[in-house]
């Protein structure tokens, strides 16, 4: 269960661009809920996840996952209990370490790391079973640096990294928008089934108003910081793009487009 | 003509051993240098205070009547403390590496001539790991290059073994990407404190090593050591490349013999010694400018991390 109570981060404060990231926002999220997050640019989506993370320190708030409260917790101490994947394939993956290495280092995130050899062979068997999930052929370049691998692939890496571990809450950050189609429908597939089969509480966050129709339990809607709307339940299941759409106080061609 | 290069070549090759005991002993450095810079990709200068540091503590332990061995530990510890405080100064004010390394540098000059209490310090006799030797002479090129060889082999292996443990792997993934680093529940201050720790640790190691094989030591001792360590981490480099843990950790040991016996190839040549420096400075910048030159149009990419 993931609870934010109140937070507020407002940016430059006191100085002329002030900018008010997060106003008061609470949040409740189930275990098990996939929340899907909307909103336009600058609504503090990202300034949320980033608060959850511990990568946004709060100016006031609370954040508790699973009723512990982690509002002081350091980012790489929170990692034990949650997983991200960024909007940028770039910096969610060691560029410069292997495929091995990078599995490698999302297995450890919850445990002690120890003087012992990291890649053993039962290891390396695990990633490849897990990677060849993805239809990608990944399995097979264990051994390739990251760095060489396309943005979907990194992506789909990420993905296939984050979701391990079985983590008690999975923050996506416009994961598939730097993606071509296929490849974002690829990505798409994999954390869907990730989310369902392990019952990951999930955020994820998307510009793409059919994702939000088509994926998960609820879809949360921010607005200048604030929790502008939840919509769940059985109204989740009948909601349309262009009753997404509606809710929007300024509409782009983008949304349209993506209808 | 052929007199001539007669005279350089014999010049040259009597030199061979002596300049190889000198390299195996300053691959450390070179390593302690490679470290940071690579590794973790944390652009450092402590080198140059840390391997004077390391030679004056020995030096004064040597004076003292400490065994070699105890000297080379306790300098070892000095240095990482060193290496440590420049971590520190850089993630805890912010300070670019850098800068951080010179601050370090610059206060390491006077501890060191507080440690030693003059500028210079003369252990000449003193027993050293150089005695050790089987087989050997002791005081003869031989004996260094198979103890400095032996240690330098030894410590090759370890770090081998060490960057693939679970601990090692984190450490490189802090160099790589922090910000995943921290994602994956790495704590990055830990990891750069003491991988830049470590670095240093090796670099007062060579200090120590140096001072017992030349049976004395210096303040001034490591002028211009990080630039020539640099060259030497680039022909390494250029030799046996750098894109898996195995040949990065080779390429400083690779790079410090073969440069340093370049240098002295160019002293039998007939290069005046006081244009060493300029040379060594010009063969840096020219391999830090070949990316950029290669490519025609427009500037390169900062893919070397020591550029901006
Ligand atoms: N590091 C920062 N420094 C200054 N202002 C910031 C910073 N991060 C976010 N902001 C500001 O906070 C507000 C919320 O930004 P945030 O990135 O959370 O929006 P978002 O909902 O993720 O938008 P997008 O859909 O464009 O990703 C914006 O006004 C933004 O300018
Ligand atoms: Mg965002």
């Amino acid at each position: 269960m993931l609870e934010i109570q109140s937070a507020r981060k407002v940016f430059y404060k006191g100085q002329a661009d002030e900018k008010i990231a997060l106003d008061g926002l609470s949040l409740k999220l189930a275990t098990g809920e996939f929340a899907v997050v909307i909103g336009s640019n600058g609504a503090g989506k990202s300034s949320m996840l980033n608060a959850i993370s511990g990568a946004l320190p709060l100016d006031v708030g609370k954040v508790l996952i699973n009723g512990d409260d982690v509002t002081d917790m350091p980012v790489h101490k929170r990692a034990a209990r949650l997983a991200r994947v960024f909007q940028d394939p770039m910096k969610g993956t060691a560029a410069s370490m292997t495929v091995a290495e990078n599995m490698l280092l999302a297995d450890l995130r919850s445990t002690r790391r120890r003087l012992r050899r990291g890649l053993n062979a039962k290891r390396l068997e695990q990633y490849r079973e897990r990677l060849s999930l993805l239809g990608l052929g990944l399995e097979n370049r264990l051994d390739t640096r990251v760095e060489l691998l396309s943005g979907g692939q990194r992506q789909s890496l990420s993905l296939i990294m984050a979701v391990g571990g079985d983590p008690e809450l999975l923050l996506l950050d416009e994961h598939t928008a730097a993606l071509d189609p296929r490849t974002a429908d690829i990505v798409m597939q994999a954390t869907v089934r990730a989310v369902d089969a392990l019952k990951l509480t999930t955020l994820m966050v998307t510009h793409n108003m059919q994702h939000a129709v088509d994926f998960g339990h609820s879809v949360i809607m921010l607005d200048a910081g604030k929790l502008r709307l939840e919509i769940s339940g059985e109204e989740k299941t009948t909601i349309t793009v262009p009753d997404l759409i509606g809710h929007f106080a300024v509409k782009t061609d983008r949304m349209m487009l993506a209808s | 003509m052929m007199d001539l290069i007669q005279t350089i070549s014999s010049s040259f090759v009597s030199l061979i051993p002596v300049t190889l005991a000198q390299s195996l002993i300053l691959a450390f450095v070179v390593l302690g240098i490679m470290i940071p810079f690579r590794t973790l990709n944390f652009p450092d200068l402590t080198s140059e205070g840390a391997f004077p540091l390391g030679g004056c503590v020995c030096g004064v332990l040597l004076a003292g009547g400490a065994s070699p061995l105890t000297a080379i530990g306790v300098a070892l510890v000095a240095g990482f403390l060193a290496g440590c405080c420049t971590a520190f100064i850089h993630l805890r004010f912010r300070i670019h590496t850098l800068l951080a390394g010179i601050l370090m540098m610059t206060m390491l000059y006077s501890i060191n001539l507080r440690i030693m209490g003059k500028s210079n310090l003369s252990v000449f006799g003193a027993p050293t790991v150089f005695d050790w030797a089987p087989f050997t002479q002791p005081g003869f090129p031989a004996s260094k290059i198979v103890v400095a060889g032996i240690i330098g082999l030894v410590v090759f292996l370890l770090l081998d073994l060490f960057f693939k443990t679970e601990k090692g792997t984190a450490i490189r993934a802090v160099g790589a990407n922090p910000d995943m680093a921290e994602a994956q529940g790495i704590n990055v201050w830990v990891a750069t404190i003491g991988g830049v720790g470590l670095a240093s640790a090796f670099s007062a190691t060579g200090g120590a090593l140096m001072v017992q094989s030349q049976g004395f030591a210096d303040v001034n001792m490591g002028l211009g050591i990080l630039i020539n360590g640099l060259a030497a981490l680039m022909i390494g480099e250029a030799i046996v490349g750098k894109q898996t843990v195995v040949r990065q950790l080779a390429a400083p040991f690779v790079g410090a013999v073969i440069y340093y016996q370049l240098v002295s190839f160019c002293l039998a040549a007939g290069m005046p010694p006081p244009d060493l420096k300029l040379a060594t400075g010009l063969f840096v910048l020219a391999m830090l400018a070949l990316p950029s030159l290669r490519r025609s149009r427009g500037p390169a990419q900062a893919r070397e991390t020591i550029r901006e």
